[in-house]
């Protein structure tokens, strides 16, 4: 039951009836006159129950860009309806304008949309829909919550979109047409073609070259069908925020930036993510829109606030085939935790792949060991100054092991992983 | 030798000066005068003494009753008029007495009990004019007086035969909650000890409508029934401060039922908006771990065991290799090579470079020493970097 304001108003109206009759009596009277009123009218009103609500499924939408749910109200009775809706969100999904009017007719049926906005990655919930149905009166209404279920996947937002176009530009510049190229594993022969000033002379077919009048060069196409394994640690260190972003989020969008770029270049992809345990894996087996389906498994991972367990991880990775792979770990270069789980398995990885680390790196860290102004600062700058030299020192180690170590800020990590990429692709080192 | 005439504007000559203070104050002396005299006027003409009261016996205007009064005493009435409190203590009652009160609104609490008190005991007659709702309540009558038509005349119409075939015109008139005549406008009240009668409708005895209709009769059979009329004027200056007649009695009756009413439309005003549309929409809210979090907290672990040593060890360790690095010492290079290789950089003497960067340079007394330190390295790095 809920009240409208029209109560109040006729609590006021009863100061006439006490200017008539200045008695305490009245007052009561009065109130009884309301409460009468009121339940006569809640009892009148239709029963919020006899409404059908439904749920119209609600697609996945990137992070920040907008949607909306629809809902379908049917009235089951003859009588009409009115009063207002309400859709519940949780907070995170954005839903604005979530209160719409209800006047129904007969047998009517509605369309209510709620617009959202989802702010959160992952799977957000509808909470709850709340009817609140007036009597005749217009003085009080039964009100329900009803709960029908419904979701919106919120997707990563995949902001470094925004640098596949040049990087895919540089993909073709290695395409075919230059014979400046050392030749790879995957190097395959693409073309003979006629010599031109800046070709590699070391390029040119002899061979070939005799039989013709002119000199002529070998081209290789780039390494294709390669694999790329993206591990991706959802793990403590992963749950830090680098200026209010978790480390995990950036972590995602390198990932489907090398994605996107490396199925392009017609790579496979696979893609495991997990902390004590996997949590998802996904294999590309040359199946398009990768990057549409990377990002709906993202949406769902959170991280965890445990310790990551390589060894499973890395179990994880060889069980996806014997094939020599770039295995890129997506995980912060936190010295304790790669001290302790990581490089104790590294050396199975590296006998058989080519790894890279990519790190979000925390540019507070060198803020805090360049502030010396008090006490407390010169104390944490000395504190910042020891974490940065072990980093320095286990970057070091991961070197000596023959691993790569991208550790940049959170806006260039996704370019620098592609461009590291592209490097080795150039130099048919994949 | 002549004198030069003294100029008038300058200095007013002394034998000018009281002419000048009288000439000033003229006007002034003049008005005072004038109020002397109008008010000596007044004190000597003033007549009898008259009272602006509503139904006060020496009211002669339209509102008064003097009329009545003036009949009454002339009917071998000994009319007699009490104008406070103390005087009616001082009034000998016996049973040949009737009590009449006006005024009656200004009745406290302790005017109205003493009254009783000397009525009652003396088995004197009483009659209240215009009594209101506390009033009504201090002579244990329940209910209020309720506004009542009379119309063209209301016949007296009751069980007391003395206003049986009388007729009452009035222009306005109150009912009392008790069966009386003249549409219970006029009731004896038989709860409290002596003879108590309520009038509703005290117009019947001012001067203007005391000839209408049978008012007159009305009048002379409800105040003449005894030899001696006390005619007592309540006055509020009787009143003592718990009375409570202060501001309650100058406000309407319906002021605190409106209060009342205010007060519940206030409270179904809350419950109107106090009601959700549903129940709060609660977020799952992720773990908010800040990266630097560790680090912070391990330079406070410094700071609270005032670690100088360990603290100045990291701040010349960082610097060494940072400016080794900037030299292209490679990272192998030992402390005195690099300390050697910034002194030929930035042109100082290597023992001055040891001790600001050297691995064996002394620990730093105090707090002071430390920021000071940190802040010679931060310079030391950027003078490496620059030349």
């Amino acid at each position: 039951m809920a009240l409208t304001g029209r109560v109040p108003l006729l609590g006021l109206l009863g100061l006439v009836a006490v200017v008539l009759r200045p008695l305490a009596s009245t007052v009561w009277l009065w109130l009884l006159l309301v409460a009468i009123l009121v339940t006569v009218d809640v009892l009148l009103a239709p029963r919020p129950r006899d409404l059908d609500v439904v749920r119209r499924p609600t697609g996945s939408v990137r992070t920040g860009e907008a949607t909306e749910s629809v809902l379908v109200v049917g009235n089951a009775r003859r009588r009409r309806v009115r009063g207002v809706l309400r859709d519940a969100w949780q907070p995170s999904a954005g839903a604005t304008d979530n209160r719409h009017p209800l006047r129904l007719a007969g047998h009517d049926r509605a369309l209510l949309a709620t617009p959202l906005r989802p702010g959160r990655r992952g799977d957000l919930r509808a909470l709850g829909v709340t009817i609140r149905l007036l009597g005749p009166l217009g003085l009080a209404a039964r009100q329900r919550t009803v709960d029908v279920g419904g979701t919106v996947r919120s997707l990563p937002p995949f902001a470094s979109r925004k640098h596949l176009p040049s990087r895919l530009a540089r993909l073709r510049d290695l395409d075919g047409r230059a014979a400046v190229r050392v030749r790879g594993q995957g190097t395959e022969f693409d073309s003979l073609r006629e010599y031109v000033r800046g070709d590699d002379v070391r390029s040119i077919d002899w061979r070939a070259s005799s039989r013709t009048s002119t000199v002529v060069v070998r081209t290789w196409q780039p390494e294709r069908d390669r694999r790329v394994v993206l591990v991706l640690d959802t793990s403590r260190t992963s749950a830090g925020r680098v200026d209010d972003v978790p480390r995990l989020d950036s972590a995602m969008d390198a990932a489907l930036l090398l994605a996107a770029l490396a199925s392009r270049a017609g790579d496979r992809i696979d893609f495991v993510a997990g902390d004590r345990r996997v949590r998802a894996r996904l294999r590309s087996s040359g199946a398009r829109d990768l990057t549409g389906r990377l990002q709906d498994v993202m949406a769902e991972i959170d991280p965890v606030i445990a310790e990551a367990d390589w060894t499973a991880l890395v179990g994880a990775v060889q069980g996806l085939g014997r094939q020599r792979a770039l295995v890129v770990l997506l995980t912060p270069v936190e010295p304790a935790s790669i001290e302790e789980g990581l490089l104790a398995v590294l050396p199975t990885l590296t006998r058989h792949h080519r790894v890279v680390i990519a790190s979000v790196r925390d540019p507070e860290l060198e803020r805090m060991a360049a502030q010396r102004g008090t006490i407390a600062e010169a104390y944490d700058a000395a504190a910042a100054e020891r974490e940065l030299r072990r980093r320095t020192r286990t970057a070091e180690v991961l070197g000596r092991l023959g691993v790569s170590v991208i550790d940049a800020d959170a806006e260039r990590l996704p370019p620098a992983l592609a461009d590291h990429y592209l490097a080795l692709k150039a130099r048919g080192l994949l | 030798m002549t004198t030069l005439p003294t100029p008038a504007t300058a200095t007013a000559p002394p034998e000018t000066g009281p002419v000048t203070g009288w000439r000033r104050h003229r006007s002034t002396l003049l008005i005072v005068g004038a109020l002397f005299a109008a008010l000596a006027l007044v004190v000597l003409t003033q007549g009898p003494v008259t009272r602006a009261a509503d139904l006060d016996p020496d009211n002669p205007g339209p509102d008064g009753a003097q009329a009545v009064a003036g009949v009454l005493d002339d009917q071998g009435v000994d009319v007699e008029v009490v104008r406070s409190a103390s005087a009616l203590e001082t009034t000998a009652l016996d049973a040949d007495s009737l009590v009449v009160v006006t005024s009656s609104s200004d009745l406290g609490t302790s005017t109205t009990s003493a009254l009783l008190d000397q009525v009652t005991g003396a088995d004197a007659a009483l009659v209240v004019v215009d009594p209101g709702a506390r009033l009504l309540d201090a002579l244990d009558v329940d209910g209020g007086p309720t506004r009542v038509d009379v119309g063209d005349g209301v016949p007296g119409s009751c069980d007391d035969p003395t206003y049986d075939d009388l007729v009452l015109v009035v222009d306005s008139a109150d009912a009392l909650p008790l069966d009386g005549c003249f549409s219970d406008a006029l009731a004896a009240q038989g709860t409290i000890g002596g003879d108590l009668t309520l009038l509703g409708a005290g117009e019947l005895l001012s001067n203007d409508q005391v000839l209408r209709g049978d008012n007159a009769a009305i009048a002379l059979r409800l105040l003449g029934g005894r030899e001696r009329l006390v005619w007592y004027v309540a006055s509020p200056d009787d009143l003592v401060a718990d009375d409570g007649v202060g501001i309650t009695s100058l406000l309407p009756d319906w002021i605190f039922p409106g209060l009342a009413i205010l007060l519940l439309s206030t409270v179904l005003l809350v419950l109107w908006r106090g009601r959700r549309l549903g129940p709060l929409a609660s977020e799952p809210l992720p773990v908010v771990v800040k990266a630097i979090e560790t680090t912070r907290s391990r330079g406070g672990l410094y700071r609270r065991s005032g670690d100088l040593a360990h603290a100045a060890d990291a701040l010349r360790a960082a610097t060494r290799s940072r400016t080794g690095d900037r030299l292209r010492l490679g990272a192998h290079a030992g402390d005195a090579v690099v300390v050697g290789a910034v002194a030929r950089h930035v042109g100082r003497p290597e023992s001055e470079v040891a001790a600001l960067i050297g691995a064996e340079a002394h620990v730093p007394a105090s707090d002071r020493d430390l920021i000071v330190l940190a802040n010679d390295l931060a310079a030391l790095e950027e003078e490496v970097r620059r030349s």
